[in-house]
């Protein structure tokens, strides 16, 4: 399984901080194929997340990471809407 | 050492604080960001508080990373960053950053670095509660081109802005 955290604008979009999914490893072999593979049946809110991938970062069990990342079971992945702290 | 929390905090007990037992500190720079009631790009909204959001398991993570960045990068004796989260109230402080040095050169540098770094770096979220309804806030562009310019200049900072 890997879980996957949804924060601020993701979180709201979503409806929810996080959900749980295995993943076939052959197939989603870093994060941007895990984007593709979450966001291949058009469907709404993942359908978002495609609109925003520009603007998109991602980390990976808490550290923020390029899209070629690998994923495994067992990690922690978050899609991060653009940050705005300070 | 990097502090995450939804008190405020005062920046003189910090920098007081900080300074005790040492003798060789020259020069103090600090940076305080605060909530403001009136952003003047949208003066129409009024601001009435300001809920700050983060990724708890990897914020502070990421703020000692911007801190061990400073200390390799600027002949620094010590770097303190605060961030607080939850529900703000205009006026009060969302941020400090403290550096101490034995020269001003390098605090200044640091200290620029530092709040510029987090901007765009550390997981947090602002969200404004107005009289005319929430806004989850927008990054600004002059943000992501500050950490591009620092990352063009530092070879250590390795981690790519989108």
């Amino acid at each position: 399984m890997i879980k996957i955290l949804f924060f601020a604008s993701l979180r709201e979009l979503f409806g929810k901080e996080s959900i749980e999914m295995s993943i076939n490893e052959s197939k989603v072999k870093n994060v941007e194929q895990l984007l593709i593979f979450l966001t291949e049946n058009n469907e709404d809110p993942w359908l978002k997340l495609v609109e925003m991938r520009k603007n998109l970062r991602v980390a990976v069990n808490h550290e923020i990471v390029d899209w070629d990342t690998p994923v495994r079971q067992g990690d922690e992945v978050a899609f991060l809407p653009p940050i705005t702290g300070g | 050492m990097a502090i995450v929390q939804q008190e405020t905090f005062s920046i003189e007990d910090l920098i007081k604080s900080l300074r005790a037992n040492t003798t060789s500190i020259g020069a103090v720079v600090s940076f305080t960001g605060y909530v403001r009631e009136f952003d003047p790009n949208k003066t129409n909204k009024k601001l009435s508080k300001l809920h700050i959001e983060h990724y708890p398991e990897m914020t502070i993570k990421a703020l000692i990373k911007i801190e061990q960045y400073a200390k390799k990068n600027w002949n620094i004796t010590a770097v303190q960053i605060i961030h607080r989260y939850g529900l703000l109230e205009p006026n009060e402080p969302i941020v400090g950053v403290i550096v101490l040095s034995e020269h001003r050169d390098e605090a200044f540098d640091a200290c620029r670095f530092v709040i510029d770094y987090l901007k765009t770096e550390a997981p947090f979220w602002k969200k404004e509660l107005t009289s005319k309804g929430e806004y989850w806030v927008e990054r600004k562009v002059g943000d992501e081109s500050n950490t591009k310019k620092w990352q063009s200049k530092l070879q250590d900072c390795k981690t790519k802005v989108s």
